[in-house]
């Protein structure tokens, strides 16, 4: 212990010693760990605000949908006998914080002025406390949700459909069995936009999409499951489990296919099958679609990054191959007098991991409240990154996991890069190292 | 028989307000006679091509016209249509194998299977309003009495889907031109009652079948208008009508496919 201080003493005595050397060293260090905070907590929140709102808008961390057949190729997105299958759910997924179940369709809307098509969501609002938490109303009562024939529009809709709180929007669509069926809401409620999701997305009362699609009343559209946080990133392997459970109890259920429900249209429609098959997705395939920002983001900053770490390590060598030049009759001296030579070799590798460790450590902080100042500032984003974004402002989720391994990360990568050159310089023989001259 | 879409639809509007109802109301085995009277005059027993034009007009958008060859067979309920104009959707298709109607798109060389009630490239025309007319079969007449539809005295009749067969508009308003049986004037309505779609069928004309015998009549021009959305209306006219028997082996996917090599 006594040596161990003794050599940070020495290490620390050191860096003090070649100041400028050190200061313009642990600049870059900060800079780039700073960087890395940045990009991991863009990220990060990116990630966060995309499930919250799509956990909102159009899925459950796992999803039991499915489609219903009338005839090979008629159908819709029906999952029939639903409370059956919710009382499978409870059973099978005791990882489970809550669950809703929600209307699915397609359908064309259209006002006096307008029209446009849309994804139609059925909802029974009584039983969705999510909505409040990430839904904000620019004008209408979400309460008034409940009445029969009752509509949310967002912004962007409400901009084609050209229609406010009060107006009336025919909604026209076809039946299970392929006939022409209309529906007259009422505009109650008008949302600020969420990104892509809100763009092809109305809410309705569950019973609208029944009248409005001719269903009966034990039908829905989908099982929207929400798990406990911790057990989110599990999501894929609870799915697995609940698919095999469910085949298990006799339902017939579709394979495993990372798609939103609505681009399997297709595949179900040419399938020659006629009847009910369930589909159990996570919230990460159901916004498959838009999660691929996410990878090139991650790309992005993994390059970004590797770049910077290969300067900083380069840096760091170059560094410490001038100091061993400059030091070598004090390496010299040091081992005549008895130092061994992983005394020497801990002396450099030391020095730069306190050098890494303070570098990184005000990088963090400068990021951190670089961070802050951002998510204090709610920093709008342009339309085309709030479509990706679900979000119109700037997001940074700042979680300690990811500043804590972004400042592992540096450090060790600092004290890695001096790896060579104290090597080198613990190999140095005490009799040439003290008659170098240079 | 030429009658200006104009004067149809004025015609219609001061026969609904102007002129009172016929006192005799038609029992149902009549309105039914009727009905099958307006689909044996356009059913030909037999082959049929024809070249269809098709227009879309929507509010906002830019006008959309299509080019495409109809193709029909009565024995067992063939029907085929590909698209030959424009270029961007030549080669596309709709056959309707069975009861279902698949539909084909050489750009990315996959069949989908689509509901029979599907609106037929992209305007507001469906594949029944291309095939042979099965009023009869399909519908439950019942007497709206008789209406003056311009010049013409029309019989009024609202048809009922039967039960079990799927429609794409539950419920018809039929107007049937007296003396012609030919229709004059359509309107559908959604299961909820809504108007959905007025048709007029302003010009009629008729070509002789040699597998029935006798003339066939057909609408030369249609007209669809939108009810929901006002603005947007459909134009569909019929030329080059042509009930010489087919090739034994159109109506299948190989051969739609291959007009698009």
């Amino acid at each position: 212990m006594g040596n161990l201080l003794l050599d940070l003493r020495i290490a620390s005595r050191s860096l003090f010693q070649h100041r400028r050397r050190t200061l313009f060293l642990g600049l870059a260090i900060a800079g780039v760990t700073m960087l890395l905070v940045l990009l991991n907590s863009l990220s990060a929140g990116i990630r966060e605000t995309m499930i919250r709102a799509a956990t909102t808008l159009s899925t459950g961390h796992v999803n039991v949908g499915g489609f219903f057949k009338v005839t090979k190729s008629g159908g819709g997105p029906v999952v029939t006998e639903y409370e059956k299958v919710i009382a499978a759910v409870r059973r099978s997924v005791p990882e489970m914080e809550g669950l809703v179940h929600r209307g699915r369709g397609w359908a064309k809307l259209v006002s006096d002025l307008g029209s446009t098509q849309a994804g139609v969501s059925g909802v029974d609002i009584r039983n969705e406390p999510g909505f409040r938490r990430v839904i904000r109303l620019t004008s209408g009562s979400l309460e008034d949700l409940a009445q029969p024939n009752t509509m949310l529009l967002f912004e962007s809709q409400v901009e084609r459909l050209k229609v406010r709180v009060g107006d009336a929007v025919t909604v026209s669509a076809q039946t299970t069995r392929g006939t022409a069926n209309t529906v007259d809401c009422r505009v109650v409620a008008i949302a600020k936009d969420l990104g892509l999701l809100s763009k092809f997305g109305v809410f309705v009362p569950v019973a609208t999409t029944r009248n409005l699609y001719q269903l009966r009343p034990d039908t829905t559209g989908v099982v929207q499951i929400y798990l406990r946080p911790q057990y989110l990133p599990q999501a894929q392997s609870i799915a697995a489990r609940l698919r095999g459970q469910l085949a298990a109890l006799g339902w017939s259920v579709m394979e495993a296919e990372p798609q939103p429900f609505w681009m399997k249209f297709q595949s179900v429609a040419r399938e020659e099958w006629t009847g009910q098959k369930l589909d159990v997705t996570t919230w990460d395939d159901e916004i498959s679609f838009l999660t691929w920002t996410l990878d090139v983001l991650g790309w992005l900053t993994g390059a970004l990054l590797a770049i910077l770490l290969a300067i900083v390590v380069i840096g760091i060598m170059n560094t410490m191959w001038i100091a061993i030049r400059e030091r070598t009759r004090e390496i010299g001296t040091l081992r005549a007098i008895g130092m061994q030579r992983t005394g020497v070799l801990r002396m450099f590798l030391y020095e730069s991991m306190l050098l890494g460790l303070a570098g990184s450590t005000s990088g963090m902080l400068i990021g951190l409240a670089v961070g802050s100042v951002v998510n204090a500032a709610s920093l709008r984003v342009p339309i085309t990154v709030q479509l990706f974004l679900m979000s119109d402002t700037l997001h940074l989720a700042m979680q300690g996991g990811v500043l804590f391994r972004a400042l592992l990360l540096i450090t060790l990568v600092t004290t890695l890069a001096a790896l060579y050159p104290a090597y080198r310089a613990a190999r140095l023989r005490p009799v040439s190292a003290m008659s170098h001259f240079g | 028989m030429h009658i200006p879409a104009r004067c149809l639809v004025l015609g219609g509007l001061a026969a609904a307000v102007l002129v009172p109802r016929a006192a005799s109301a038609l029992g149902k085995p009549e309105l039914v006679e009727i009905l099958k009277a307006v689909d044996e005059r356009q059913r030909n027993q037999g082959d049929w091509r024809s070249l269809v034009y098709m227009e879309q007009k929507e509010k906002n958008k830019v006008d959309v016209a299509h080019e495409a060859l109809v193709f029909r067979r009565s024995q067992d309920q063939r029907f085929m249509i590909l698209f030959t104009k424009p270029k961007a959707s030549q080669g596309q298709g709709y056959l309707r194998i069975d009861k279902n109607l698949w539909f084909y798109d050489p750009s990315v060389g996959k069949w989908e299977r689509r509901t029979e009630r599907e609106r037929i490239g992209g305007t507001n025309s469906r594949r029944t309003d291309f095939d042979e007319s099965r009023l009869a079969e399909e519908y439950e007449p019942e007497d709206n009495g008789e209406a003056k539809l311009g010049a013409y005295t029309a019989q009024v009749m609202t048809l009922r889907g039967k039960p079990g067969i799927d429609l794409a508009f539950p419920v018809v308003k039929l107007w049937v031109d007296k003396d012609t049986k030919n229709v004059l004037k359509r309107q559908e309505f959604a299961l909820s009652g809504r108007l959905l779609r007025t048709s007029y069928y302003p010009k009629w004309k008729k070509a002789f079948s040699e597998s029935k015998k006798t003339d066939v009549w057909f609408p030369e021009e249609m007209r669809f208008y939108d009810e929901v959305e006002k603005a947007n209306s459909t134009l569909i006219l019929l030329k080059s009508v042509d009930m010489k028997p087919l090739e034994a082996n159109l109506f299948t996917k190989a051969w739609l496919e291959s007009k698009s090599r």
